[in-house]
């Protein structure tokens, strides 16, 4: 989110040289536009702080930052994938194949911390088969990560025979502890949300300051101008996808280490919330545009309606209508944005 | 033919954008059956009056007579039912759907049952191909026809629809020299039909052909409008660009060396080109002509790398170097300006700092990559100052600035990589005048300080005013190297159309001595 205001106040300056002589007003509702998925989140908030009771508590916010916290870190590996211009269907799988690798590792008598790599690195060659189907098999997105999808349902089902194994002692340190608690008046700030705010910190500043994130946003802007700009297109798209491969399996062994157990039918979809989640943060599916800062907005104005609904008492089904809604809606505006 | 009778008349129109008056009281009239000529640069309101004339914007005010009737046409549909049919320079058809699916596209002729009766409309298709004297099977895909013909097509099209009225938007801008013929022939055939014709273009010398009088635009205004018999180039070209504009090149900057720069050897790509060799020296402009299909980008994108070659080799300041890839060629010094910037040469949603620096990134980065966004400033600065490039911020997207300006950032781009040798591969194309003529005198400075320019142009006069030799290619034959100061357009059409062919080897090395007269086209 920072990173995401950073950037929109280091661009006005110079756009006010552009439009002040002719129109402030203009400016000022560009400015709001920039904002208004952050400015969604914050009247969702105070919505539901009004209707749901116990909604704006420090407990509830931190549960609500630890459930947001997986679709959030999905979501900005995707939005790598989404603005090279392709897609990342498979991390929904990937997260279940990693989840349950790190954890029959662990039983096999790997160190915990090992195996935990072990199962991000599994993520990381997940991506990096996505991008070498793309680049070298010229496959389409799409079709290279559905396979990848249902191929790496498939392993995680067959290595476990479907079955959810218990992780060994100390597998649940990583998805389940806290720092900063003092006890009953502050739980502590939950593990997987600080890594959700690292990668949201790192990836922002990989995106937008460094030669990698500009060349993510060449290929997807254009890619054959980037390819005669001297950009290696193919080291790009394979970067992008095992980045996402990546995120997706550090998603995979926090939830393995939150539930303490192998789940090879966990995280099914949820492929598409993360997708959802970078496309209500502005992310285009048609590539060269999208934030880190916009990702994570996305994931927390679903996150804050899923837990804001449940709260308030409307049922799984009405969720699923009302983010369903919410995808739709920020896409039109999008558009009806782009049509000014 | 032209009679005296107006069928369409424009009064005092005015349409305005945000921050833009686009069309400020503008007055224009169509005979019936004459071929109207509608010239004028980049901005000067010419596709906002055709956009208008066809329906798609709606004018602030003034009126529009069609056939003696007040009209405002509300959308496209409208305007074409009424008789008025447009034809833009990006074509507007389905490539995956035959030549008469596409003719008939939204209004296919039915059975009684309700299906498509593919029967009527491939004889209707023909038919509407007749009339213009083109003779295609209409169950052709559209993209198995080169651009000549699809266009053809599109023709076919609104004439099928009785369009009295046709627009043709820079209708030659993808045309080879004979294609070009062809489209005059038809165009010939259907103003003695009695369709007039409003006829766009940036190529004022192709207009003697065809048109019978010509409106000029600039800034929104209309300036003028004769008989085209009665008014020369230069006067066209100064009252587009409301000043005197001397020459359309700029005097000569640079003195060829005879130092090699750059020897190509022997490039072959099967089908393709073949055993092309050439030099290039340094401080030269060499012109690359041919027709359409003759393998002038190929030869430039083989050469870059971008393009994979079966044989052949590149040899820089007497070294030999091994080009597989556009990184390999920008680090061994070399640039190429691909012919179709927005496809291949720009970023278009991108800002103008990234573009300008896209293929340098290398030269803002800190360790580890990291950007710095001070040295992409600075940068960025330096080349839109150098090459005025209007601009109301360094971070602005691409895609909001004017095509000569976008052609600029493309420029920026190379000149950023300090490449020794530039290829620019139809530098010119849509762009307006005073703008060609900046990009003229720029490319002689680069000349001038010591780099070896290619330049690959459908445009001969362009060719003939800028280059010091030419190749010409001819269906991937280099067929002839001529001295741009002792040839005429005449002899490198001959060339380019494969009537004639020259020894290459002896024909530019007794030429290397020559010296360099402005050669002046007549528009």
């Amino acid at each position: 989110m920072s990173e995401r205001m950073t950037e929109t106040i280091k661009k006005e300056p110079s756009e006010i040289k552009g439009t002040v002589g002719q129109n402030g007003g203009v400016l000022l509702i560009r400015t709001l536009e920039k904002f208004l998925p952050f400015v969604a989140v914050i009247v969702l908030f105070i919505i539901f702080s009004l209707t749901a009771r116990n909604f704006f508590t420090i407990r509830s916010i931190l549960s609500l930052a630890l459930q947001t916290s997986a679709i959030t870190i999905m979501g900005i590996g995707v939005t790598f994938a989404i603005i090279t211009g392709g897609i990342d269907l498979s991390i929904g799988s990937v997260i279940a194949l990693t989840g349950t690798v790190a954890v029959m590792v662990a039983r096999a008598g790997v160190p915990i911390w090992t195996s935990m790599i072990v199962g991000v690195g599994v993520g990381s060659v997940c991506g990096l088969l996505n991008g070498l189907m793309i680049t070298k098999l010229k496959l389409p997105p799409f079709i290279a990560t559905l396979g990848m999808m249902m191929i790496a349902r498939g392993v995680a089902l067959t290595i476990t025979n479907a079955a959810a194994y218990p992780a060994p002692e100390g597998f649940g340190g990583l998805g389940n502890g806290t720092i900063l608690g003092t006890g009953q008046k502050f739980p502590g700030i939950p593990i997987p949300v600080l890594i959700m705010i690292a990668v949201a910190i790192i990836f922002a500043f990989i995106l937008t300051k460094t030669r990698i994130g500009r060349y993510t946003f060449a290929v997807g802007s254009n890619e054959e101008a980037a390819r005669l700009s001297g950009i290696k297109i193919k080291q790009v798209k394979h970067v992008a996808y095992i980045i996402s491969g990546s995120l997706a399996g550090l998603v995979g062994i926090i939830l393995a280490s939150r539930m303490v157990t192998s789940q090879p039918n966990s995280a099914s979809g949820y492929e598409l919330n993360a997708i959802a989640a970078a496309v209500i943060g502005g992310t285009s599916l048609m590539g060269g545009v999208g934030t880190v800062g916009g990702t994570v907005v996305g994931s927390f104005i679903i996150g804050i309606l899923t837990v804001g609904l449940t709260m308030a008492g409307a049922n799984y089904y009405m969720q699923q209508i009302v983010i369903g809604l919410v995808v739709v809606g920020a896409v039109a505006i999008d558009q009806l944005r782009a049509r000014k | 033919m032209t009679t005296q009778e107006v069928i369409l008349e424009v009064e005092n129109v005015s349409k305005g954008f945000p921050g833009v008056k686009a069309l400020d009281c503008v007055s224009f009239d169509l005979r019936k059956g004459e071929v109207h000529a509608l010239v004028g640069e980049n901005g000067a309101g010419k596709s906002t009056l055709m956009k208008i004339l066809s329906g798609v914007y709606q004018p602030d005010s003034g009126t529009i007579r069609y056939k003696g009737k007040e009209v405002i046409f509300s959308d496209v549909t409208q305007a074409s039912k009424a008789g008025i049919g447009i034809i833009y320079q990006e074509l507007n058809l389905i490539p995956h759907l035959s030549v008469a699916a596409n003719i008939f596209i939204g209004r296919e002729p039915l059975t009684p049952f309700g299906m498509l009766d593919e029967n009527k409309m491939n004889a209707d298709a023909v038919a509407a191909l007749n009339k213009l004297h083109i003779h295609l099977d209409p169950k052709t895909i559209l993209n198995k026809l080169p651009i000549s013909k699809q266009q053809m097509v599109e023709i076919a099209k609104a004439i099928s629809t009785d369009s009295e009225v046709l627009i043709m938007d820079e209708p030659t801008s993808a045309l080879t020299e004979s294609e070009i013929d062809e489209l005059f022939t038809v165009i010939h055939t259907l103003r003695d039909r009695g369709v007039s014709i409003i006829y766009i273009s940036h190529r004022l010398e192709e207009l003697k052909h065809i048109v019978d009088r010509i409106s000029i635009f600039r800034d929104g205004h209309s300036v003028s409008t004769d008989n085209f018999d009665a008014i020369d180039s230069f006067e066209i070209v100064n009252r587009m660009v409301g000043r005197k504009l001397e020459n359309l090149f700029p005097p000569k900057q640079n003195v060829p060396t005879t130092e090699k720069l750059l020897e190509v050897r022997n490039i072959v790509r099967k089908g393709i080109l073949h055993h092309i060799s050439f030099d290039l020296y340094k401080g030269e402009i060499l012109g690359i002509a041919g027709l359409m299909g003759a393998g002038r980008s190929e030869l430039a994108r083989a050469i870059f790398g971008a393009d994979p070659v079966d044989s052949g080799d590149v040899v820089l300041n007497g070294y030999k170097v091994s080009i597989k890839s556009p990184p390999d060629a920008i680090k061994a010094g070399i640039a190429y300006l691909s012919e179709n910037r927005k496809e291949e040469g720009l970023a278009v949603k991108m800002q103008l700092s990234a573009n300008i620096t896209m293929a340098n990134v290398q030269e803002i980065s800190r360790r580890f990559g990291v950007l710095s966004r001070s040295r992409e400033i600075e940068a960025t600065q330096q080349y839109v100052k150098k090459l005025l490039i209007k601009t109301p911020s360094l971070y602005q997207v691409v895609n909001n600035l004017s095509g000569g300006n976008q052609q600029k950032v493309v420029l920026g781009k190379w000149l950023f990589c300090d490449s020794k040798i530039l290829i620019f591969d139809e530098p010119t194309r849509g762009i307006d005048v005073s703008t060609k003529y900046a990009i003229y005198e720029l490319i002689g400075a680069l000349a001038q300080e010591g780099r070896g320019v290619i330049v690959i142009s459908s445009d001969l006069p362009e060719i003939l005013g800028l280059t010091d030799r030419i190749l010409v290619l001819y269906e991937g034959n280099l067929t002839a190297t001529l001295t741009t100061a002792k040839t005429t357009q005449e002899e490198v059409l001959n060339y380019a159309a494969g009537v004639a062919t020259s020894d290459k080897r002896t024909a530019y090395k007794a030429d290397q001595k020559q010296t360099h007269t402005q050669t002046r086209t007549q528009l």
